[in-house]
């Protein structure tokens, strides 16, 4: 990511629009005993297309964000996201994935990730009540909810983030990918 | 093949943005309320209320339509149910207001004034909640009512006739709610008619389940009956909710493996996934007679 004044307006205002969003809309909705979680999406999008250290830096300011808006104790989001952000830039670092359907995958290993370390976490700063089975009924419904919106919203971040990326993972594959050759009436795949 | 440079500037980001994330975690925990991270918590949350607020009124249109999705499955079970709850419910009135009227001649009959309960003389200031915690680990909301309204810490919150929770944080133009569900919740509470007393507790991920707790064996307690808070109140300590608001029904009754305390499961009256108004009961009616505890539960 090219280190600039508009990069942190960029991610700044992506990173409060979506706490904001949280907080005020997407947290009252519930779906099926559950609601998606646009924080992690936006902390895996941007460490997708910028990188395992911007992943970490935006994962600690998105985490410190919501325990700032929501009232949590503050330091865990940001440790969780933290990680979430390093481990989805470190995946695009060492795999280079280029297709157009990846962000799925990625929204819901992500989710399952933040979910998971996100439970064990607040266990061990001691929950103190009992806890029932239908938190992983909860947990899944997230998963499945981020999993549905994660391409939409990977791709309205890469267009905000497009003039500050230095590498964009997306252009890049299709540039690597050789062109089709076209026939004498010049259409692909018809070499007649 | 690797930049070593590259390596060690990822990793050394990686341990900054840690290391940075447990030194707030602690620090969060070592302090006081009036500490540095709390203080920064609430000026921020009062920064962002108005934009919140208008995030939240301008998208409760989306949140009704999915709501309205949801609810459209619930209905037809929900309807069934509130029938047979509408005909106990008859029952009921008719035995309560028989009940009150002959209440009302003997506290005439013996001179004692009659004293205000719930809600009456509470006071009670309507907020529309504009956030809500986005984990089932922490059940906060936030609403657009602060201490400029009259709001103060420990004051009791209602919705839909039940209670939700109590005010842990205010500021001049929000506060928030830390409602029953969440983990640290605890509340005295009382069956009625029966009047045995326990501590609800919530069951994490769960907010249609609480649980009543540290009820003595030999008190029975039976479905269908009513859950209010019990007022505790001693010399020494005061429960921070009033005595009589509603809670819940009991559900289920479980005795433990030793028969020596009852588990009993209640379902709030409150509808605590999903509500948009609350009351903050700003003022505690005059005291009425303080609930027994069991021993060694908190108040």
């Amino acid at each position: 990511m090219i280190v600039a004044p508009m990069t942190f307006v960029r991610v700044g205002l992506l990173l409060i629009l979506a706490v904001i969003l949280q907080v005020s809309a997407v947290s009252q909705t519930s779906i099926f005993g559950g609601h998606a979680d646009l924080v992690v999406l936006t902390v895996a999008a941007i460490a997708y297309y910028a990188g395992s250290v911007s992943g970490c830096a935006v994962g600690f300011a998105a985490g410190f964000l919501l325990d700032l808006a929501s009232g949590a104790t503050m330091g865990a989001s940001s440790l969780v996201l933290t990680a979430i952000g390093y481990s989805v830039g470190r995946f695009r670092e060492l795999r280079d994935p280029s297709h157009g359907l990846m962000p799925a995958p990625v929204g819901a290993a992500a989710t399952a990730g933040w979910v998971l370390t996100f439970a064990a976490v607040s266990f061990m700063l001691d929950v103190g009540a009992r806890v029932s089975p239908l938190v992983i009924r909860d947990m899944v419904v997230t998963v499945v909810l981020n999993t549905l919106i994660a391409i939409p919203w990977f791709v309205a971040i890469r267009r905000i983030l497009r003039p500050s990326l230095s590498v964009d993972p997306v252009e890049l594959g299709r540039r690597r990918q050789q062109p089709r050759s076209a026939g004498p009436i010049g259409l692909r795949g018809l070499e007649i | 093949m690797f930049d070593k440079k590259v390596v060690r500037r990822r990793r050394a980001a990686l341990a900054v943005f840690v290391a940075l994330s447990i030194a707030v975690l602690t620090a969060y925990f070592g302090e006081s309320g009036g500490g540095f991270f709390h203080a920064l918590q609430r000026g921020s949350q009062e920064a962002f209320a108005p934009v919140e607020s208008g995030a939240s009124r301008a998208l409760k249109p989306v949140r009704d339509l999915f709501g309205w999705v949801g609810d459209t499955f619930d209905a037809k079970g929900d309807n069934e149910q509130l029938r047979a709850e509408v005909e106990r419910l008859r029952s009921e009135l008719a035995r309560s207001q028989t009940a009150e009227r002959d209440a009302a001649q003997l506290s005439g009959i013996v001179g004692l004034s009659r004293q205000d309960m719930y809600p009456r003389g509470t006071d009670p200031i309507a907020a529309r909640v504009i956030a809500r915690a986005p984990t089932v680990w922490y059940s906060s909301v936030k609403i657009d009512k602060g201490s400029g309204d009259g709001v103060k810490v420990d004051q009791p919150v209602i919705a839909a006739g039940g209670l939700v929770g109590r005010v842990t944080q205010v500021t001049g133009g929000t506060a928030e709610v830390r409602l029953i569900t969440d983990a640290s919740s605890a509340v005295t509470a009382q069956v009625m008619p029966e009047g045995a007393s326990g501590v609800v507790r919530p069951q994490v991920g769960n907010p249609n389940d609480l649980l009543l707790d540290l009820i003595e064996g030999d008190r029975r307690v039976t479905e269908d009956t009513t859950v209010v808070t019990s007022g505790f109140t001693s010399t020494k300590v005061e429960s921070l909710f009033p005595r009589g608001i509603p809670i819940g029904t009991v559900t289920k009754v479980d005795l433990d493996e030793f028969e020596q305390y009852q588990r009993v499961h209640i379902r709030p009256f409150a509808n605590l996934r999903r509500f948009d108004i609350v009351q903050v009961l700003t003022r505690r009616p005059p005291n009425t007679q303080a609930a027994a505890l069991p021993e060694g539960s908190a108040p």
